[in-house]
């Protein structure tokens, strides 16, 4: 225990605390409870554009609306598939790219600095550049597949509805895997090296040392990697601006953007609020999850 | 034997060259895009080296002079790639609002986070809960009532708009990490300057913020690259070159169909180097700040 006379007294202290903690809180506060309690209401009303100042209570009905909707169920399928691809997929890979990281070849220097490349950049740009590679006329892609003659005419990718979500994923793999790696890689690094030196002895080839020791080592990694890699994949709306617009015929309309659509294409705000507030219940389940997944983590690394 | 050897040395080597083309591919891709004439694109297959070199797509971003063989694809055309000419005071605006952002992230951060791991105060744990769960809500979930906020302040259009909105988003994350950062660092020192009649604000200034550079700088790139990146919220409560950031900017000039690629590749090279530049000076503190994102509560 410290000697309470050692303290300053506590008078000016309070002051202080208060002084530097409230300007958080209230930005914070400002830009949470009023959308919060607003998007809330919102769901509850018909709310349009065309009638401006007619907003009435009509209960569940936005809510029912949504939920009945065609385009509902169409784009949590398009969603459900994408994250059904992007999840397994991010996961692997930067668990392989991991270890390449963590080899000491001649180029891992040169690979860890530019790992982080696809990261840092703005996602949308990312969306542009994969958008023109895979360009129905023009771009590289094609290009490449009729150069080594795999296609006899331009394919246009972007425009058939699976190669069009296919498209995006490839764009999204590549953006995520940084960050699914570097995870792996830190992940890699706090197994001590003796484990593996004790298996050798024991006469274990590479794969059983990975199989026996790395992955099961490693999955508390693998388990934040994929509850967060699953709300990532859920919210992503940038790629499909810039590279389908949620086409063709709606194909890679995921849930974030069928929201943006109802919301400022359509402007049914009542039908969006209630959309939004099924979809923030949905990412809040995940992000419980998530929290008590890196809660149980901690635990299992002290 | 040998075979094996040369196996086993050789293929991490042939996977890490694989890996480095992947990554780097579009990087390139969109260089050499960047440096050739519109009529070379457009060229079935591609040339994969170019032949024909030219700044003009540089040129007219810079100085608005149309590059050699552009007229012949019509004046709509020019018109439409004109706007790509807002690519430089729109990478202007975006290092304004970012750098704000970092510094309002530097400022109100440190003196939250410090406080919230030295002091003890009647509903701290409350504030801090309540700043770590307001990340909880959906982006999207929020836009339409963050226009309405904007609006009603009179930011509509404005750099304010932006930094308020994008420090929101980071502020959670800069105090929450300065504060597992600051809980490491031994209070001995700073109890003895209390002692001797230092104020909380002396102490934390000369003593903890030193030892703390390295959070600093991680939690400044943090808020630095997440408002540069920011693609939903500028588009909603930007609406002219006054306020519009670089993403907004590229982003609608390249979704038109009919816009030179060559001049898009410029206005993306461009937004890419600040970001890269930054990855780069900050590689070890951001890679390590990654870690801790997603990993520590």
């Amino acid at each position: 225990m410290r000697d309470p006379s050692s303290r300053r007294p506590r008078y000016g202290e309070a002051r202080y605390a208060y002084g530097t903690v409230l300007p958080v809180v209230l930005i914070v506060a400002l830009f949470t409870i009023y959308p919060f309690f607003y998007a809330l209401l919102t769901s509850f009303r018909e709310v349009v554009l065309y009638k401006p100042f007619s907003q009435p209570f009509v209960g569940l009905k936005n809510y029912l609306d949504v939920v009945r909707s065609e385009f509902f169920a169409a784009s949590w399928r398009h969603t459900l598939t994408f994250v059904a691809g992007a999840v397994p997929l991010t996961t692997v890979l930067g668990f392989g790219i991991a270890h390449l990281l963590n080899a000491r070849t001649r180029l891992a220097p040169l690979l860890n600095v530019t790992i982080l490349l696809p990261w840092a950049i703005p996602t949308v740009i990312s969306g542009i550049i994969w958008a023109w590679i895979f360009n129905s006329s023009y771009g590289a892609f094609n290009g490449l597949l009729y150069s080594l003659g795999l296609i006899d005419s331009y394919v246009p990718w972007l425009s058939r509805p699976r190669s069009a979500l296919a498209c995006v994923l490839f764009a999204h793999i590549w953006k995520e895997v940084p960050l699914t790696s570097i995870l792996y890689l830190a992940a890699l690094q706090a197994i001590p090296e003796e484990l593996y030196d004790a298996a050798r002895v024991d006469g274990a080839g590479t794969l059983a040392a990975v199989s026996r020791i790395t992955v099961p080592l490693v999955l508390p990694t693998t388990l934040i990697i994929v509850v967060y890699e699953t709300m990532v994949g859920i919210v992503t709306f940038d790629l499909l601006y810039v590279m389908t617009g949620g086409g063709p015929a709606g194909a890679t309309s995921l849930i974030s953007y069928y929201l943006y659509n109802s919301m400022f294409v359509a402007f049914n705000f009542g039908q969006g609020a209630a959309l939004a507030v099924l979809l923030a219940l949905v990412l809040v389940a995940f992000i419980m999850l998530y929290l008590r997944l890196l809660r149980s983590e901690e635990i299992y690394a002290t | 034997m040998k075979g094996r050897a040369i196996l086993r040395s050789g293929l991490p080597g042939a996977l890490s060259l694989v890996l480095a083309a992947y990554v780097l591919a579009p990087f390139v891709w969109v260089a050499l895009s960047s440096i050739q004439p519109e009529k070379e694109l457009f060229r079935v297959p591609p040339r994969w080296i170019p032949r024909q070199l030219t700044l003009d797509n540089y040129r007219f971003v810079f100085t608005g002079q149309f590059p050699a063989g552009y007229e012949e694809t019509g004046i709509a055309r020019g018109r439409i790639s004109e706007k790509a000419r807002d690519a430089l005071p729109a990478l202007r605006n975006s290092t304004v609002v970012a750098t704000s952002v970092a510094l309002t992230n530097l400022i109100l951060g440190t003196l939250a986070a410090y406080t919230f791991s030295r002091l003890r105060f009647r509903g701290a744990g409350l504030m801090y809960s309540f700043i770590l769960a307001s990340r909880l809500l959906p982006p999207m979930a929020v836009a339409i009532p963050y226009y309405l906020i904007i609006n009603r302040l009179g930011l509509l259009d404005r750099y304010a708009a932006l930094i308020l909105i994008h420090t929101v988003f980071t502020l959670p994350f800069t105090v929450w990490f300065l504060t597992l950062y600051f809980r490491r660092v031994p209070p001995d020192l700073e109890e003895a300057a209390l002692v001797d009649g230092c104020t909380r604000f002396q102490a934390l200034m000369q003593i903890v913020v030193p030892v703390a550079t390295p959070a600093l700088a991680a939690a400044a790139a943090f808020s630095f690259m997440f408002s540069y990146n920011d693609f939903p919220f500028a588009l909603f409560v930007t609406s002219t070159i006054r306020s519009q950031t670089i993403p907004v900017i590229v982003a609608n000039t390249a979704i038109n169909p009919d816009v030179s690629f060559g001049v898009v590749s410029v206005t993306v090279a461009l937004t890419m180097l600040p970001p890269v530049a930054f990855a780069m000076a900050f590689r070890r503190y951001v890679t390590r700040g990654l870690i801790a994102v997603t990993t520590t509560r």
